[in-house]
């Protein structure tokens, strides 16, 4: 498959959070940020964390582990190295003074615990990829994620304001609204993406 | 004892939405479903027995590195048992039985910032919450995950030993394939989510 697809792919139809269900759906939690800047800083933490934890487990997998017949191994290697990943890169983010990758430090445990990075680090590792193809789906798969929890929560704020049975409300409207996405993602499909972008 | 009751979330799924995503992904069947659930319930039962003497030995710093890292391991042994076990239920498993790591830490980590408090007096009933926590994980992991292959295959696929499970067809063609999907177990998930809630206050009517 071509950058492209893999790209489109990643965003839409493999999407980490209603294809592959890894990461949280925003049930509860703070508004919709408006500001753009907040945006974008989000947008590049989900990006540049995922496609480091990619590169480094891809890396694990291909050269070490798999040669070596311990393939199983990886999420052990990789849990071993992922927290040292994050403090490095939230400490880079702050030496660099780069207020927009600041978030890298506060949502890395949440990043951890939501089995965003494990779920996208193991993917890309077992997908076939090529170093460069993992790295761009990787990093595709932190916007696609980021994508889908922003659309979500657009979803939630309109629910609040509408006149839902009240067991409903919340969580229940939330799980169905995701359902009625990832039903939507369901049409394109890989074989889709690769007719339209190699 | 007041403080594990006003702490213990009554169904961690249902009640307290905890892994809820990786666990419609990773519960199409019975048999799935089940030996999902039962890997994150011994991961967190894991982390919550090695807790207290990790605290007690392991600098501050290095503790969050060495629970991932104990979690991985428990979950690395684990999905060797279940290859063993049944190969072609890890392989439908997929990336969701090394997974299921970071789903035991999420359950352990619900339990641990719900009762505040360093290895005390209060740490084996916390212990016993979070058992009692896991073990409805696990058996709400086996009924989403029956509900889901029931309704949507017709058909039961037992968590047996062997190459391939024991599959029950209860009838004939596939009444609604959709709920297989992520998009069907997302959907399934909030109605069971909604059904439980009004369960849950008919049930607080009637005790008081």
């Amino acid at each position: 498959m071509s950058y492209i697809g893999i790209i489109v792919s990643s965003v839409f139809a493999s999407n980490a959070l209603l294809t592959y269900g890894l990461g949280s759906i925003p049930v509860n939690g703070a508004e919709r940020s408006r500001d753009g800047r907040e945006g974008l800083a989000m947008i590049l933490t989900l990006v540049l964390v995922n496609a480091l934890a990619a590169s480094v487990l891809w890396c694990i997998h291909a050269f070490v582990l798999s040669p070596l017949g311990l393939g199983s191994l990886d999420i052990f290697f990789f849990a071993l190295l992922a927290v040292p990943i994050l403090k490095f890169l939230s400490k880079a983010a702050v030496l660099s003074g780069k207020g927009l990758l600041l978030p890298i430090g506060e949502k890395a445990d949440e990043l951890i615990v939501g089995s965003l990075v494990f779920g996208i680090a193991l993917l890309s590792a077992e997908s076939g990829y090529t170093l460069l193809q993992a790295l761009a789906g990787s990093a595709a798969s932190g916007l696609g994620y980021w994508l889908a929890t922003g659309l979500l929560q657009s979803i939630r704020e309109r629910l609040e304001l509408s006149d839902l049975p009240r067991r409903m409300r919340g969580a229940p409207a939330m799980l169905l609204s995701a359902g009625l996405m990832a039903l939507a993602l369901m049409g394109i499909d890989a074989g889709f993406v690769k007719a339209l972008a190699g | 004892m007041s403080e594990v009751r006003e702490g213990f979330v009554p169904n961690p799924v249902l009640a307290g939405l905890m892994g809820i995503c990786p666990l419609i992904a990773a519960s199409r069947s019975l048999a799935e479903g089940a030996i999902y659930g039962l890997g994150t319930a011994i991961c967190a039962i894991a982390l919550g027995a090695i807790a207290p003497p990790l605290r007690a030995t392991v600098a501050d710093r290095l503790q969050a590195p060495a629970t991932l890292a104990i979690s991985a391991a428990v979950s690395t042994l684990f999905a060797f048992c279940v290859r063993a076990y049944s190969p072609a239920i890890a392989a439908g498993l997929w990336i969701y039985l090394p997974l299921l790591s970071v789903s035991g830490l999420s359950l352990y980590a619900l339990r641990r910032t719900s009762l505040p408090g360093r290895y005390g007096p209060d740490a084996s009933l916390r212990f016993a919450t979070l058992s009692l926590e896991s073990i409805l994980f696990f058996l709400t992991a086996a009924f989403v995950g029956g509900l889901r292959e029931f309704i949507g295959l017709g058909s039961l696929t037992l968590p047996t030993p062997g190459p391939s499970p024991l599959r029950i067809d209860a009838i004939a063609f596939p009444p609604m394939r959709l709920l297989v999907s992520p998009a069907g177990g997302f959907m399934l998930l909030g109605l069971l989510v909604a059904v439980y809630r009004a369960l849950a206050r008919s049930g607080r009517r009637l005790w008081r």
